[in-house]
């Protein structure tokens, strides 16, 4: 057996991806058979940075100790589980109780404890050391829809309405999963479909059979979210992207809740006028030529590469340099790789997680922009206003991309500081030595050479200055030797002290 | 200063039974204890750390050690129940550790064990020493053993100081070693004072290169700023270093400390007093105004420093009836307990739940809360000004008379924010209890 390696990790365990959709239920309490660290990481430190909680109200860790690893956490379970009770935290709530590596670690598995402590418990075998936050996720859902959805369900009975359409997967730790639920929701009542319940986001225990009343289900990501769909036998989608992506689903969505295809249209044309307009604008602009002319490079989970890049890619023609979707396929650059294609060229747009970011200022890559479109990493992103899906994030990853444009134009820019007096010399990152000459230097063939493949290296908006730059400060370096020519040394030279 | 607000009267509540922790400790408060050891090591230059644990373990130490310890790629073996099950653990750390030597500019490779691979038994004996000639420094910090996170940092400190500490060079005269992590510019200030007394600063950690803990060792005497660092300070101690408690804070913490400072580093007792003695006055004339008389504030923080904190506001005037913290308690804790309970604290909890902090807030009525983050949330929700413990501690010098007038005065300013906090509970009160519309 090889031993595979990480880097900087990019997916959680399933613990985490249970926990964050059982999370969402109100009327659930969570006790994770964990030391105090998975409980933490999870409830405290790492869910306010990524959904901006404070903290998860709803779990509990056993907070297992040395004698526990020894002998078992079952004690430290039934003693959780009493002191819950006793501050009455589980009044008018269902008891789950989910393991974490650590207690599967000592084969701790209380399937029967839990159903003798309190018959209406359930125990949740995570599979952490196995399976990703993405089964994580799916597993969690496929098992409370059978424990506290199906049972409740009149076999065989019909929807209950033919336009009712539940949204399946936004849940805590879903990266823009509020904005991109907004535009969902929106497109969704915009056609005449009513919107049944949000799973697991806006569901709890109870409403949990209420999942078998609507007709459809658009499930909200590719990376999980299907086999709940699966399971609940109802035709489904996936949430769209981009102008086209986002007009063939509110076809076939018309079509699958019985739409009059005259109000389908009907909206779509509105939307062409107003959500939509500024694509059309930027489109006939001069800011959508810059599209041809960049690339960029996607990691993001499986919902954002696949639309990402046909939005981007296929829509707008901008080159997609590589992307990386989770759960990762084989054929897709692990963090390794990334690192490496990122140190050796980076593309002037990166889509990722702080990963990503961390890998482009390892590599003082100042020419790429960095744009958030996964977790981990903090990043708020809370309001409705930024969404990737739909129309609406198609507008905005667009409008997005312009100003980081205007951004990378303001920032190339000669400035010339404004010292006040006194102050100690400035040393400015961006803009030409002080010194030139206005007399014409010459160069050497190799050096011009050499010129020429470091730009290549540099995103497109970029070379201008870049090249201006590297010119200016070979030049200097030459005069300041005294040299009449500048060789490929002194580019050499001049290149290594700008990426430094 | 700001114009005064009416203040709650501090002996308002005044039951006669003593204060208890509550029975039931089911939410302990602290980061994962492994976070204090990534901190340390992450930020050390030249160090690449490897992670031996199971994925869910190192996502959410990543996530946090990329946000608040270094902008630091990680390195670790895949770990499921086919390697653990196998006996797999050591070639995975061995594998991991090789990758890590792997990276340009490395010089030295701490190796981070974690719950599961603690549990699978890794080997100390089985790992290389060195790889290439760069040190290969284990650290074992499973959060099931160890109980807070700065006592992590303690165990980390200690290790990599044991591995790098100068043990040939000899003891520089009046030089004092600082253990902590504080604010950039209190060693400064500490400096500046010592340098008045005969003596100086020679470095504090934990730092940002191994050079420092190369140096600690020729320290004549240690402070530990912080009163966690048992093992840090043992190991110099071992080394023949005598170590100062506690930390020069106030009026009456600076004057002493300085003058056991003064003693473990042999300067010149009448230059020690005299300084000693400016200090005091200093500090002194500022606390003639009480900027916080008639206040009653809260103080729960992680790392046993809330307890500087609290003296600090005692000698501003407030009464602090009740302080808690996650660390265990140890002789470096002693004598600002004993302090604090001398001059009107009820209760000093340690590994503290928040369960314990909730039935203080039951008990006093506080103007302020400096708190970890759910219990500022908490108070937030009472509409109490409240701020979280470390965002407020680490962004000002905390140290001498400067650090406290620069402290009170912050302090004094967040009280009068209180109309802010009531008026965003009164707005958020009726609020739709949320579920499907």
């Amino acid at each position: 057996m090889t031993i595979q390696l990480i880097r900087d990790i990019s997916d959680s365990s399933s613990y985490w991806g249970a926990s964050w959709v059982f999370g969402c239920f109100p009327d659930l309490h969570i006790v994770c058979d964990a030391p105090i660290g998975c409980y933490n990481l999870l409830g405290m430190a790492v869910t306010d940075y990524t959904d901006a909680l404070p903290h998860m109200a709803n779990l509990t860790p056993t907070s297992i100790r040395e004698q526990d690893v020894i002998n078992g956490t079952a004690q430290a379970l039934v003693r959780t589980i009493d002191d819950l009770r006793s501050i009455g935290s589980l009044a008018g709530k269902r008891l789950l109780v989910i393991s974490t590596a650590e207690s599967e670690m000592i084969s701790a598995d209380h399937g029967s404890l839990v159903a003798q402590l309190d018959p209406e418990a359930r125990f949740f075998w995570s599979q952490s050391l196995e399976q990703d936050e993405w089964t994580g996720r799916d597993r969690a859902l496929l098992f409370a829809w059978e424990a506290y959805g199906q049972p409740f369900v009149t076999p065989g009975a019909p929807p209950r309405a033919a336009n009712l359409v539940n949204i399946i997967g936004p849940s805590l730790g879903c990266f823009n999963a509020p904005a991109d639920l907004h535009e969902l929701r929106r497109l969704i009542t915009g056609i005449g479909g009513e919107v049944n319940l949000v799973y697991p986001y806006e569901g709890s225990v109870a409403s949990t059979p209420r999942l078998a009343d609507a007709a459809v289900n658009v499930v909200m990501y590719r990376e999980f979210g299907a086999p709940l769909a699966e399971a609940l036998g109802r035709p489904y989608c996936f949430a769209p992207f981009g102008v086209f992506g986002t007009t063939a689903f509110l076809q076939e969505l018309g079509r699958l809740i019985g739409a009059d295809p005259a109000r389908v249209a009907a909206f779509i044309a509105h939307e062409k006028r107003t959500t939509l307009q500024p694509v059309w604008d930027l489109w006939r602009g001069p800011q959508s030529d810059w599209f041809a002319t960049v690339d960029c490079a996607i990691v993001a989970g499986r919902s954002y590469v696949v639309g990402l890049s046909q939005f981007l890619g296929e829509e707008l023609g901008m080159k997609i340099a590589w992307s990386s979707g989770r759960p990762r396929r084989d054929d897709e650059p692990d963090n390794i790789e990334i690192r490496r294609r990122i140190h050796t060229k980076a593309p002037a747009f990166v889509f990722g997680s702080i990963n990503e970011k961390i890998y482009l200022a390892e590599a003082n890559a100042r020419a790429t922009h960095y744009i958030p479109a996964t977790f981990p990493g903090p990043v708020v992103r809370r309001t409705t206003g930024t969404p990737f899906m739909g129309y609406a994030g198609a507008a905005n990853v667009m409008q997005e991309l312009v100003n980081r444009f205007y951004e990378m134009v303001f920032n190339f820019l000669p400035v010339e500081p404004i010292k006040a007096p006194g102050s100690p010399p400035q040393h400015v990152a961006a803009g030409p030595p002080a010194q030139s000459s206005a007399e014409t230097m010459a160069w050497t063939q190799a050096a011009t050479e050499r010129l020429n493949a470091a730009l290549e290296q540099v995103p497109f908006l970029a070379r201008i200055s870049a090249s201006r730059a590297l010119r200016l400060a070979a030049e200097q370096a030459a005069r300041a030797r005294g040299a009449r020519e500048v060789t490929v040394e002194l580019v050499e030279a001049a290149i290594a002290h700008d990426s430094s | 200063m700001a114009e005064i607000i009416p203040l709650t009267p501090g002996g308002a509540s005044d039951p006669s039974e003593p204060f208890k922790e509550s029975a039931c400790k089911l939410h302990p408060q602290t980061m994962c204890p492994a976070f204090g050891a990534l901190r340390v090591l992450a930020r050390l230059e030249g160090a690449q750390p490897a992670m031996i644990t199971d994925t869910g373990c190192l996502y959410g130490l990543t996530f946090v050690t990329h946000f608040y310890a270094a902008r630091k790629s990680i390195v670790a073996p895949a770990l499921g129940t086919a390697e653990l099950s196998s006996g797999k653990v050591q070639e995975a750390a061995t594998a991991a550790i090789a990758e890590a030597a792997s990276e340009p500019n490395v010089s030295v490779i701490p190796v981070i064990s974690l719950c599961v691979a603690e549990t699978a038994g890794l080997a100390e004996e089985l790992l290389p020493s060195s790889i290439d000639g760069k040190p290969v420094v284990l650290v074992r910090v499973p959060a099931y053993a160890i109980h807070s996170h700065p006592e992590a940092k303690d165990i980390a400190l200690a290790a990599v100081l044991r591995r790098f500490v100068d043990r040939e060079r000899a003891h520089e005269p009046g030089a004092l070693v600082l253990v902590g992590e504080v604010f950039p510019a209190d060693p400064l200030i500490i400096d500046g004072v010592l340098r008045k007394m005969g003596g100086r600063v020679l470095t504090t950690l934990p730092g940002r290169h191994v050079d420092e803990l190369r140096l600690a060792g020729c320290g004549a005497a240690v402070a530990a700023l912080h009163p966690f660092y048992r093992e840090t300070v043992g190991v110099l101690r071992e080394r023949g270093v005598g170590v100062v408690a506690g930390a020069p804070i106030g009026a009456d913490g600076s004057a002493a400390w300085l003058r056991a400072v003064g003693t473990a580093l042999e300067l010149d007792e009448a230059v020690v007093e005299q300084v000693a003695a400016e200090e005091e006055a200093a500090a002194r004339g500022f606390l003639a105004s009480q900027p916080l008389k008639g206040a009653t504030i809260m103080v729960s923080g992680y790392e046993g420093n809330e307890m500087l904190y609290a003296r600090l506001l005692v000698e501003g005037g407030a009464h602090v009836p009740y302080v808690s913290t996650s660390i265990g308690q140890s002789m470096l804790t002693a004598a600002d307990e004993a302090w604090l309970k001398a001059h009107g604290t009820e209760a000093v909890v340690y590994r503290k739940a928040i369960e314990d902090d909730k039935a203080a807030m039951a008990r006093w009525r506080f103007d302020l809360v400096i708190g970890t983050t759910t219990l500022a949330a908490y108070a937030k929700e009472l509409g109490i000004p409240s701020v979280y413990y470390t965002n407020i501690l680490s962004v000002r010098p905390l140290f001498l008379a400067g650090g406290m007038i620069a402290s009170l005065s912050f302090v004094r300013e967040l009280m009068n924010r209180r109309p802010l906090y009531e008026r965003m509970v009164a707005f958020f009160a009726d609020a739709d209890p949320g579920g499907t519309p």
